[in-house]
This record gives structure tokens, sequence and C-alpha cells, in this order.
């Protein structure tokens, strides 16, 4: 293991690194949360059972849930993703490499602080996957905190991940590859980005709230009056069920990127599972949440539209199924092991998408929602298809992958196993539809202890069969037979790439070295230069310490802020930060120094953004997810002003004439950001300088009359500590909190950009940053337009 | 865009939030005066979103994604507050 291996491996940028890096990372999480529901099984499988007492068992039911669907099932799609998306698009990398690099460190170290939540006292997080509230304040302790902030770390990743996929799949086409031409891997991959970039920001504000709850006292949760698990549920739901198709839709794509190349013919009704999914299924999986909440006591009307919806929402799935019935009638099959993936995924599905349409009815969901057959519904779902539909991806891609051929056979006994160990283990919990779900044993009533027995029995079956996967990938991987260049005669681009700039690990009718390609990249490593140099792995290479050490510096603030307020918490919050910021200086400066150049990329099919620079591009999609983030906090702020009686009258804590002031300082900034930007388009710098510096000052007088007001707040006596004022204080300190710190991170950015200027870096030609960060002001900007009436005089 | 249209829109601004201001001291229903509070509120983002970040001038496909947020966002608010019955 030389030196420049292990530097490759944590500073690379590269695509096909970086997805090998969320493959590998996943398959680990993926095997901490089936050794968790080996343990939950075990304790079913007899009645009156004590492997696991209480406590030991929700956590194992908590953490498996959380592990297997934030840290599993979604980042292995998108360890796919980032391998295959590039490479069907024609492209060479992701839009933006280091943004990529960073969105799997940020993963990561979400998954440490949630995996370390295990060993602190009193243990990890136990109130259920939901993390219901106000039931999950209930579970004290450091722990569940640490995996509260893992969370935030994670969906911090994923909204990143998001925005960079999408400006990649929009604008990196190669000439050629129209969207009408995009194997259906890569469509679903959009569907599922787009799902991500609107649902995510949700969840962070979620844990954020609830996080504040349990470090810093904030009464979000626990404050009688104010139904808090129903703000709880509409915002952990309204991330949740979409959630659903985000996990679910990737495998989709895998199975219809591979039906085709098994049957001979092209899929049937694509254009319809296209519109179906992306018109229908993602539009719609914004409205369906509140099926998960017919119990909780939401008005009959909601109820029956909700219902509705869900029903509605399988309509789209019909067309798709059938589509994919039509495609395997109409051809001639192939049962290859990635067919037989691919066909298993589908039966499950169907299994799954039927007992979901019980649980759209408001009536049966009272009779299901409590109890196993729940549990069966959405692993046939969540497991079943998506996970079928992946492994059916790493089968027919891992020639591409490795030069080489996997073993056929042991692929077909792994999928007989896999399907056989799966039904066994889930469709026994069908017919537990009167046993109660969340409860750590039970007495032998009826045939529960028997089915529980067969469960378990399938769940050895099913996680033993997984055995062979990796023993097959592995020895794929060493020792498989040279695979032929296009061995399933797919037309898509990842197999029959031209692109210009092509080289040989991209061209797939070069012939793998003795190592495959893998075996070749991992000894190329010394190619990977600090800056953009052809490697032989194929695409241009470069390394960065900036992602490891920004995602770094993030977790040990986080792992800070759970121990806050004891002396080492705050030690480590203030070390963390320093990191961040240092490491963020460094990816300026890097940039100053063209220590880490994109080549340009080379015009492509672009549509329907063709007129929008990528940057740009990326500047509004980020800014779209930032929407929903704010949103998100606002709408829990009316939600919780509404349902509270007692709220102090408007004028009697914030002073209005101060709060005026503050937010005409900021729209004056907000004008003279755009003069900044008119300068600059107008070629003159001097300008330029002049209205950034005067837009920095405007910037900085509202922050530091916002720490004014802050200060005579506490003094007053509005703070967390007050029973009278404590939610009102919970609310405005951290709505306000959030907005001030995107304003310090733009003071940040503008000392940046000064900087620059000063060199003589922005040209009338070109000042795109001066432009984006224009953007960004502007939306401070907008979201202070609500936050200061709502605060401060409603 | 022209450096007057952008004066225009910060004139408007002020007097937004001025009227805002003046609203909270003038009107004495609550319900009323949210209102018209909220319809300046959300005049001022737009003319921010229009002018100064310049979504007039950009691609449809752009105009139209950017509602996109705006739309889940609505549906949350709306069932937020239907579910208080």
């Amino acid at each position: 293991m030389t030196e420049s291996w292990i530097k490759r491996w944590l500073f690379t940028t590269n695509h096909k690194d970086v997805g090998l890096l969320y493959f590998f990372t996943s398959c680990y999480f993926g095997f901490i949360g089936a050794i968790l529901a080996l343990l939950m099984r075990v304790q079913l499988s007899v009645p009156n059972n004590n492997f696991l007492s209480a406590l030991y068992y929700n956590q194992a039911v908590t953490m498996h849930g959380l592990i297997m669907i934030f840290w599993f099932l979604s980042p292995i799609a998108l360890g796919l993703a980032n391998y295959f998306v590039p490479l069907q698009i024609g492209a060479e990398d992701l839009a933006f490499p280091r943004i990529n690099a960073m969105s799997y460190w940020l993963y990561l170290a979400g998954g440490i602080l949630a995996v370390l939540s295990f060993f602190v006292p009193g243990g990890t997080a136990n109130a259920g996957w939901t993390t219901y509230q106000p039931l999950a304040v209930l579970s004290l302790g450091t722990g569940p905190t640490l995996a509260y902030l893992g969370m935030v770390l994670l969906a911090a990743s994923v909204t990143l991940g998001s925005v960079n996929f999408m400006v990649s799949i929009i604008w990196l086409r190669a000439a050629g590859v129209t969207l009408s031409k995009l194997p259906m891997f890569t469509w679903f991959m959009l569907f599922t980005i787009i799902a991500m970039l609107f649902a995510f920001p949700t969840l962070i504000a979620a844990f954020v709230l609830a996080s504040a709850d349990r470090i810093i006292g904030t009464t979000f949760f626990t404050s009688t009056g104010v139904q808090p698990s129903i703000l709880w549920d509409n915002l952990f739901w309204f991330f949740g069920h979409p959630e659903v198709y985000i996990v679910l839709l990737p495998g989709f794509g895998i199975i219809a990127n591979v039906l085709p190349q098994f049957t001979g013919r092209p899929l049937a009704g694509k254009t319809a599972i296209l519109v179906a999914t992306g018109l229908i299924v993602v539009p719609l999986s914004f409205g369906v949440w509140m099926h998960h909440m017919f119990l909780t006591g939401i008005p009959v009307s909601l109820q029956g539209a909700f219902s509705v919806a869900t029903i509605a929402i399988s309509i789209p799935f019909d067309i798709i199924t059938l589509s994919f019935v039509e495609s395997l009638i109409r051809g001639r099959v192939k049962f290859a092991t990635p067919m037989l993936f691919a066909l298993g995924g589908v039966v499950l599905f169907i299994i799954g998408g039927i007992t979901g349409v019980f649980l759209s009815s408001p009536v049966l969901d009272r009779v299901f929602r409590g109890s196993y057959f729940v549990v069966s519904h959405f692993h046939y779902v969540m497991v079943g298809a998506a996970i079928f539909g992946i492994i059916a991806g790493i089968y027919y891609w891992l020639p591409r992958m490795t030069g080489r051929m996997y073993n056929e056979r042991l692929g077909k006994i792994h999928f007989v196993l896999s399907f056989l160990g799966f039904n066994v283990l889930y469709f026994p919990m069908n017919l537990l539809f009167d046993m109660p779900r969340r409860i750590f044993t039970y007495s032998n009533i009826g045939d529960w202890g028997m089915l529980n027995g067969l469960a378990t029995l399938g769940s050895f079956i099913f996680a033993l069969a997984q055995i062979l996967l990796a023993y097959n990938v592995i020895n794929t991987w060493y020792r498989g037979p040279i695979a032929p260049a296009n061995p399933w005669g797919s037309p898509d681009l990842e197999w029959n790439s031209h692109v210009e700039g092509m080289t040989p690990a991209m061209d797939s009718s070069v012939t793998p070295p003795a190592g495959g390609w893998i075996g070749q990249l991992a000894t190329a490593s010394d190619v990977h230069g600090p800056s953009a140099t052809a490697a032989p792995g194929g695409h241009y290479g470069h390394l960065s310490s900036r992602p490891i050490e920004i995602s770094l510096g993030a977790l040990v603030f986080l792992a800070g802020t759970a121990f806050y307020p004891g002396p080492a918490g705050l030690g480590l919050m203030v070390v963390g930060a320093l990191v961040v910021v240092y490491s963020f200086w460094g990816w300026g400066m890097d940039d100053l120094h063209d220590k880490f150049v994109v080549p340009p990329e080379p015009e492509g099919d672009r549509w329907p953004f063709s007129a929008v620079p990528k940057l740009k591009l990326g500047m509004w999609v980020f800014l779209s997810s930032e929407v929903v983030l704010f949103g998100s906090f606002l709408g829990a702020y009316v939600f919780i002003r509404a349902a509270t009686a007692q709220w102090p009258i408007a004028g009697s804590i914030h002073e209005i004439p101060l709060g005026t002031f503050n937010t005409l300082v900021l729209v004056t900034s907000g004008f003279t950001m755009f003069l900044a930007l008119q300068s600059i388009r107008n070629g003159d710098q001097r300008k330029l300088m002049a209205w950034l510096a005067a837009t920095f000052v405007l910037g900085a007088l509202f922050m530091g009359v916002k720490v004014a007001e802050w200060t005579n707040l506490g003094n007053g006596g509005f703070i967390l500590a007050n029973p009278a004022m404590s939610l009102a204080a919970s609310a405005y300190f951290i709505v306000v909190g959030l907005h001030g710190a995107h304003v310090t991170a733009g003071l940040l950015l503008m000392l940046y950009l000064m900087k620059k200027t000063t060199r003589g870096f922005y040209t009338k030609d070109s000042h795109e940053a001066i432009e984006n960060f224009g953007l960004y002001w502007a939306f401070v900007d907008i979201v202070w337009c609500f936050v200061f009436p709502l605060f401060y005089l409603l | 865009m022209k450096t007057s249209i952008a004066l225009g829109v910060w004139a408007y601004m002020v007097v937004a939030v001025l009227a805002e201001v003046e609203v909270f001291y003038m009107i004495t229903a609550y319900s009323t005066a949210a209102a018209v509070i909220t319809v300046l509120a959300t005049s001022q983002a737009v003319a921010v979103v229009l002018f100064y970040m310049q979504l007039k001038d950009e691609p449809g496909s752009l105009r139209l994604f950017a509602l996109i947020p705006i739309m889940f966002l609505s549906a949350l608010f709306i069932a937020l507050l239907a579910s208080l019955g």
C-alpha cells in the first residue's frame, strides 16, 4: 500500500473513484444494518425471548432503519450513478468534481457520527427510525443527538450531490446525447435527484429543530399545546414519502436499462414510463405524505384527499409494471443473472405495491398501520424492488467496471437463495397483520411463533446469500475471465463510448489489461497530480484535500455540538469550525492559483437549459433547495404560531424601528450588489470593488445590529429558559440564526471575491462568480422579506 | 437591466417595508393586517427574483424550474395548517 495509493483514495475527485468509495462504504453500512436486522430477528424468532433487552431491541430497530435507508440504500445507488451516469451521458466527470468528493466525505462523516452513537453512555437512538417527537425526547443522552446530527450531515451531502448530478445530466451531455437518447438508468437518476433536491431540505429542518431541542434547550417538540407530534409528522413525512421513491427509482431505472438487453427488443412503452415517472410519480410523491398520518387525528377531509392521492400514485406504477411485462411477453428472454434479479425486482414490487394499495384506505390503515403487514409492505418495496434492481445493476455492469466476467452459475444460485430467503422472510409478515410491530417480545398467540420463526429462517437465508455476491464480485475482480467488450450487446454509451478524448478505460472496444481496469487504476495513482492531467485510467485526474478536510471539520464540529455545553464539546466546535473555514479558504486559494482546474466541457446537448451557464444553473438548483429549507423552517414557525393559544403580542418583544432600519440596510445591500454586477458588466473593476465593499459594509452592519438585538433580547428575558417566552425565543433564534449564518457565509464569500477583484480576475467578459454571488445575496434578501414581517409585525 | 430600473426596485422595496410597518400600526384587525403584510412581503420577493436575480430575462425552462419548490412548499404550508383542524 503505497503513500500515493492512500493519497489517491483520500483526495480523489474522479467520478469512478468516488463511485467506488460510495459503493464499498455503503456495503459496509449495509453490513452493519444487516447485523442489526439479524439481531432483531433472533430476538423475535421465538415467543417470550430475552436474547435482547427492550432497550437494545429498540436501538437495533432504530439504527437498522436509519442506517439501511440513509447510509445503504440511497448511497449504493449513488455509487453506481457516480460511476455510470457520466459514462452514459458521454461526460468525462461530473460537473463539480470537488463537490462530488465532498458529498461522499460528508456522507461518511454523517455515518461515523451515527455509528459513534452506539459507543457513548446510554447508547444510541431508540425511538424508531421515524424518530417520532415528542416520543424521541425521552431517549436521553448524547447518543441520539449524535445520530441526529449525523442525519443533518447526510442530508447536506445529499443536497450537494443532487445539485451536482442535476447540473451534470443537464449540462454535460455529449453532442448527440439528447434527452430522448438518455439511457433509462440516467433518466431515473434524474428523477431521483429532483425528488432528493426538494425532499431532503425538510429533513434537515426537522432534525435541526429536534437537535436544537436536545442541545440548546429549544422547546419545539417539548412544549405542551403545540401539537408537536403533528408538526414532526408533517416535516418528517413530507420528506419521508418521497424518500420511498428516492430509494426505489434507481432500482427501477436499472431494471428498465437491463430488460432490453435480455429480451432482445427495445423497452416497451419507454415514453409512457418516462412521462408516468417524471410528471406523475415525482410531483405526486410530495402530495401523499399524510397517509402516514391517518391515525394522528387529522381532519377526515384531509384523510380523504390524501387517500385519493395515494391511490392515484399507484396508476403510473401500473403503467411502468405493465410496460415491463409487455417487454417480457414480446421479447425472447435470456435468463442471465442481471435479468433474473430484474425480474425478481418486478415481482417483489408487484407484491409490495398491492399491499400498499390497502394502506391507502384510512379504514384499512387503521387496522394494518401498527402491524407487521406494514413492515412486510415497505420491505417488499424498498428492499425487494430497490435492492434486487441494484444487484441486477451490479452484475450487469461488473464486466464494465472490472473488464472481467462474473461467475454466472454462482450468480444464479445467489438469485435463487436471495429470492427464496426474501420471501420466506417477509411473506409471513403479511399473515402477521394481527401482530403489533414495535414490540420486543410477544406471547405465543395463534401462529405468531411459527410465522416469526419462519421469518427469522428467511432472514438468515437472505443474509447468507449476499456472501455469494461479495465472493462473486471479489473473485471476478481478481480472477474472472476477461469479459467481451460489450457482453450484453448494449447500445448504451457506457459500453460504446466513442466520444472525443476517450481513453482506454472508457473505450469498451479495448481489451482490458490483465488486472482489469480497476487494477490498472489502482496502480496508476501517480498520474493523479494536482493539475489537470490525462490519466491512463481514462479521465483527467485531480486530487484535492479540501473535500475531506471540510468534512472532517464538519464531523468534529458536530461531534462537539453533541457534547455541548461541556468544555470538550466547545473545544471541538471551535476546532471543527476553524478547520471548515480554513479549508474553504484553501479551496478558494486553490482556485486562485489554478491548483485545481476543471477543463472546459466541449459543446454538447444542453436542452432545455442551453442558454444557462453551468455555474449559474448550479446556483439556481442550489437555491431552489434552499427555498425548501427556509420554507420548512418558516412553515414550522407558522404552524407553531397557529397552534399556540398564547404568544407574545407583536411589538412587545422586538424593537420595530430597529428591525425596520436593519431591513432597509439589507434591502439596500441588494441594490449595491446589483450595482457591483453592473459595474463589471461595463468592465469597470474599480467600481466593482467599491460596490462590493459597500455591500460588505451593509451586510456587516446588518449582522452587527442583529447581534446587538440578540443581546438586548437576552437581557430583557427573551431567552429559551424563560417558560413564558421559550417557544417564541426558540423559533426566533433558530430561524433568524439560520438566516444570519447565511449572511455571514455571504460576507466571507465577499471577502474572497474582493481579493480576486484586487488581482484583476474579473473582466467585462468573465465575471460569472460575481453574477452567481449576486443570486445568492438576493436570495438572502428574499428570505428576510418574510422573516421580518413574520417575527416583528405579525 | 438598466440601473434606473434597479433603483426603482430598491425604492419599491423601501416603500413596501415602510408600508408593512405602517399597516402594523394602522390596521388593528389581525387577519386584515396579516393579509396585507403577506401580500407586500410576497411582492418584494417577486421583485427581487425578477429584477435583481433577473429571472425575467432567463429562459422559460429556468423560470419554470424556479416555480417547482414554491409549488411543493405551498402544499406543505396548506397541509400543515389544515392538519390543525
